[in-house]
């Protein structure tokens, strides 16, 4: 008989069964109050859920986009104000909406096609979106007016705010470009070729998420060392700069080709990234990763191929959508009533220990 | 080894392909006036084969806003009413030119088999191993007068004399493979070696080889020899391997990449004449990251593809070209957890163009979501018949003979697609 392993102490614990919803998921996140969870849908939809109880409840979704909903952020306002919350699809639109869904504006053709990613500055002034048009765009937060714009020309994956209001955008080739959304210049640029690589006629790879330290020190990227294309296999890879000199500080890498990309990141208040990954139809988790550290110093999950994680603002919860088991399969594969399965992201919520 | 009467008359076209296709060529010594009739008697074919499926979704057949239909655009294309993938804008202003059959309903979902079984058109088994569609048209529609081996495969990564593709027909009518579109290694005649002693050499290896054929299969003593002559044929037109003869112009439309270059050689091909130029690209399996992978590769088959097609049409060629783009299948509706398309036979769809097809016809239709053809699934027998009607070879008048067995040349169930036959 095998010894019992000791529990993990750092491992997070489940909080109820997973949402379910039926569709695939880009991004989840949390409302600035860390009562509302709301998930980036791929049929167009901003899935929203009251988290505050210990039973989760659906709320009215923000609908009216198109394609996928591929990014998705809160902004924390005053009472009097009441919280935001910004979508963009992959058609070009982004909306502004307030905490209870009700949309505020909207501008339909942001970007020519995929927005990547939406943020904004600390302030709360600004929003800013990046695209596969090559485009970064400002729009003033609380109309939708637009502001400045900078023509990169590469295809811009992940986008992330410094404290100091400066932000950072990440291309399919691995450049981090700075930038001041005050002055509209653009500052240093930070490299991270290993995360790209050309396959045959494919470009595999790119920064996929950033992610700034809230002392703004430390930025992190992350994606996938590729090894191929078609399949994608790649070794998870997130790199860490030290913002004040510029210089890399440190690394987490993956074990393998079939675990794939680093998929998204989120900061813990205990001073630690949390981390999703997925890969080849069956890996993925999430993790934990101290700056400096070789290695997370938890990995694990519930289930396969995770594209996003978010923690609450207080650091007692996170939620990470995940993807259902085997769902890979060339043909056919019928569900139990012999019809055509679509794929589905389940969120499950978790409990995090203490650090 | 064919059997139509039509095939067996001696015209002067086939005279003269016949008895002196390495030298009497269009460039050779035909007058002006032979080689415009040449010319306009072509049937040639372009065929574009992206190797492990191009997802029908993200380009002839997309289903915007649908549970399965990824995050891409819908776009209006020259034909309207007729709308394909954001992915594909050059092709949208081509499509006056093309036909789509978005109804294509195959058999085979792994690529070990289903490359083979499409490209040799999935006839019924009689226990003899059909050739690949390049094969057949060569030996159906003939060498041609270009002096060039009549089958070229342009592709990237290594080539060579590639005899498998001839199947039953024997190896002679198996492809010259141009790895990454250049000629075969120590094709010309070393420096040091005077043209007096390298046919000296060439006259004592053919006595060699004649009396090694004379115990051997004939079909493999052909190949042998086969090779030699496509070498030659090589030699005389080495000047269409070198890139600096092309305008800068054609260079950035079709892309320095490989497949724009070898779209771009493959246009040159078929100026020349070259009965069948097929295109190979590698690399579109995407069962991961597939919607990021369409970003970065559907454009680089959109504009050399769209520029070839312009290019044939500009020059008048389109009438003697049939062109296709095919793979072995299309890609699964379904999204994998790393966000791929798996393989997919069950409802795809093959673009085409030029001789014989109707342009600017939609033929076919799948579902809202995409998963099932809506009727009458066209089968690979069922686009070999449309082929080789637009190649104007009746697959109902003509047959393959192997040792005097009569074969079909298409799968005889099957019809073709009337809709997209000009």
């Amino acid at each position: 008989m095998q010894p019992k392993k000791p529990a993990d102490p750092n491992a997070p614990k489940e909080l109820g069964k997973p949402l379910t919803p039926p569709v695939q998921i880009a991004r989840v996140r949390f409302s600035p109050d860390g009562k509302t969870l709301a998930a980036a849908c791929f049929d167009g939809t901003v899935r929203r859920w009251d988290v505050s109880a210990a039973e989760p409840a659906e709320l009215p979704a923000v609908t009216g986009h198109n394609g996928w909903v591929s990014a998705i952020t809160y902004m924390k306002m005053p009472p009097a104000i009441g919280d935001k919350l910004y979508s963009a699809d992959s058609w070009g639109r982004l909306t502004a909406s307030d905490a209870d869904g009700k949309k505020r504006w909207t501008v339909e053709a942001a970007h020519d096609g995929w927005v990547r990613a939406v943020g904004h500055t600390p302030d709360t002034a600004v929003v800013v979106t990046c695209g596969k048009d090559g485009h970064i765009r400002q729009w003033a937060a609380a109309t939708g007016k637009p502001d400045i714009e900078y023509k990169v020309g590469t295809d811009l994956l992940s986008l992330a705010f410094a404290p100091d209001s400066r932000f950072y955008v990440g291309d399919l080739f691995g450049a981090i470009r700075e930038y001041s959304p005050a002055s509209g210049k653009l500052g240093r640029t930070f490299e991270a070729k290993e995360l790209h690589r050309v396959d045959r006629i494919q470009d595999v790879g790119g920064v996929r998420c950033l992610l700034a330290s809230p002392d703004g020190k430390t930025l992190f990227a992350a994606g996938g060392e590729p090894k191929t294309g078609g399949f994608v296999q790649a070794v998870p890879l997130l790199v860490a700069y030290d913002l004040a000199s510029g210089k890399r500080v440190g690394q987490y890498k993956g074990a393998a080709d079939s675990e794939g990309y680093v998929t998204d990141l989120a900061w813990h208040p205990d001073g630690y990234v949390v981390g999703t990954t997925s890969g080849q139809p069956g890996q993925g988790k999430f993790f934990f990763w101290k700056p400096g550290a070789d290695q997370p110093f938890f990995a694990g999950g519930k289930f396969p191929n995770c594209h996003s994680v978010a923690v609450s603002p207080a650091g007692d919860r996170l939620a990470v959508s995940a993807t259902n088991a085997n769902s890979s399969g060339n043909g056919r594969p019928k569900g139990k009533d012999g019809e055509y399965p679509a794929n589905t992201s389940p969120v499950q919520l978790w409990t995090v220990p203490k650090a | 080894m064919l059997c139509t009467p039509a095939e067996h008359r001696l015209s002067r076209r086939r005279f003269l392909g016949a008895a002196g296709a390495s030298a009497l060529t269009l460039g050779g010594l035909a007058t002006p006036a032979v080689a415009d009739k040449l010319r306009k008697d072509r049937r040639q074919v372009l065929f574009v084969w992206l190797d492990g499926g191009m997802s029908q979704l993200e380009s002839w057949d997309p289903k915007p806003n649908t549970p399965f239909g990824g995050p891409f655009r819908a776009i209006p294309t020259a034909v309207p009413g007729v709308h394909i993938s954001e992915t594909l804008p050059h092709s949208a202003k081509v499509m006056k030119h093309l036909a789509l059959v978005r109804s294509v309903s195959t058999q085979d979902n792994s690529h070990s088999a289903g490359v083979d079984r499409i490209q040799r058109g999935d006839p019924k088994n009689r226990g003899v191993v059909y050739p690949f569609f390049g094969s057949a048209v060569t030996r159906l529609v003939g060498a041609g007068d270009s002096g060039l081996p009549p089958y070229i495969w342009v592709k990237p990564m290594s080539g060579g004399f590639i005899p498998k593709d001839a199947g039953f027909l024997g190896p002679k009518y198996g492809a010259l493979a141009l790895g990454d579109g250049k000629p075969p290694e120590n094709l010309l005649r070393p420096a040091d070696l005077s043209a007096e002693s390298d046919d000296e050499r060439n006259e004592l290896r053919k006595l060699i080889d004649a009396k090694y054929a004379e115990q051997r299969r004939r079909e493999n003593t052909e190949a042998n020899t086969h090779a030699f002559e496509m070498a030659a044929q090589l030699q005389r037109k080495i000047e269409l391997f070198d890139p600096s003869k092309l305008p800068q112009k054609d260079q950035e439309r079709y892309g320095s990449h490989d497949l724009g270059r070898h779209l771009l050689l493959a246009r040159r091909l078929l100026e020349e004449g070259v009965t069948f130029v097929k295109v190979t690209s590698y690399g579109w399996d995407s069962h991961g990251d597939h919607f990021n992978q369409a970003l970065s590769q559907h454009p680089k088959f959109d504009r050399p593809f769209a520029a070839i097609v312009e290019d044939l049409h500009d020059r008048g060629m389109l009438g003697n070209v049939l062109v296709v783009v095919c793979a072995e299948f299309g890609r699964t509706p379904r999204i994998n957890g790393h966000l791929g398309r798996d393989h997919w036979p069950e409802a795809w769809s093959v673009c085409m163009a030029g001789r014989g097809i109707k342009p600017g016809v939609v033929a076919g239709a799948t579902n809202p979501t995409g998963t099932e053809v809506k009727a009458d699934p066209v089968d690979i027998g069922g686009l070999f018949h449309t082929w080789y009607k637009a190649l104007g070879v009746d697959p109902a008048q003509t047959q393959f003979r192997n040792a005097g067995q009569p074969l079909p040349i298409a799968h005889e169930d099957m019809k073709p697609v009337a809709e997209v036959l000009a």
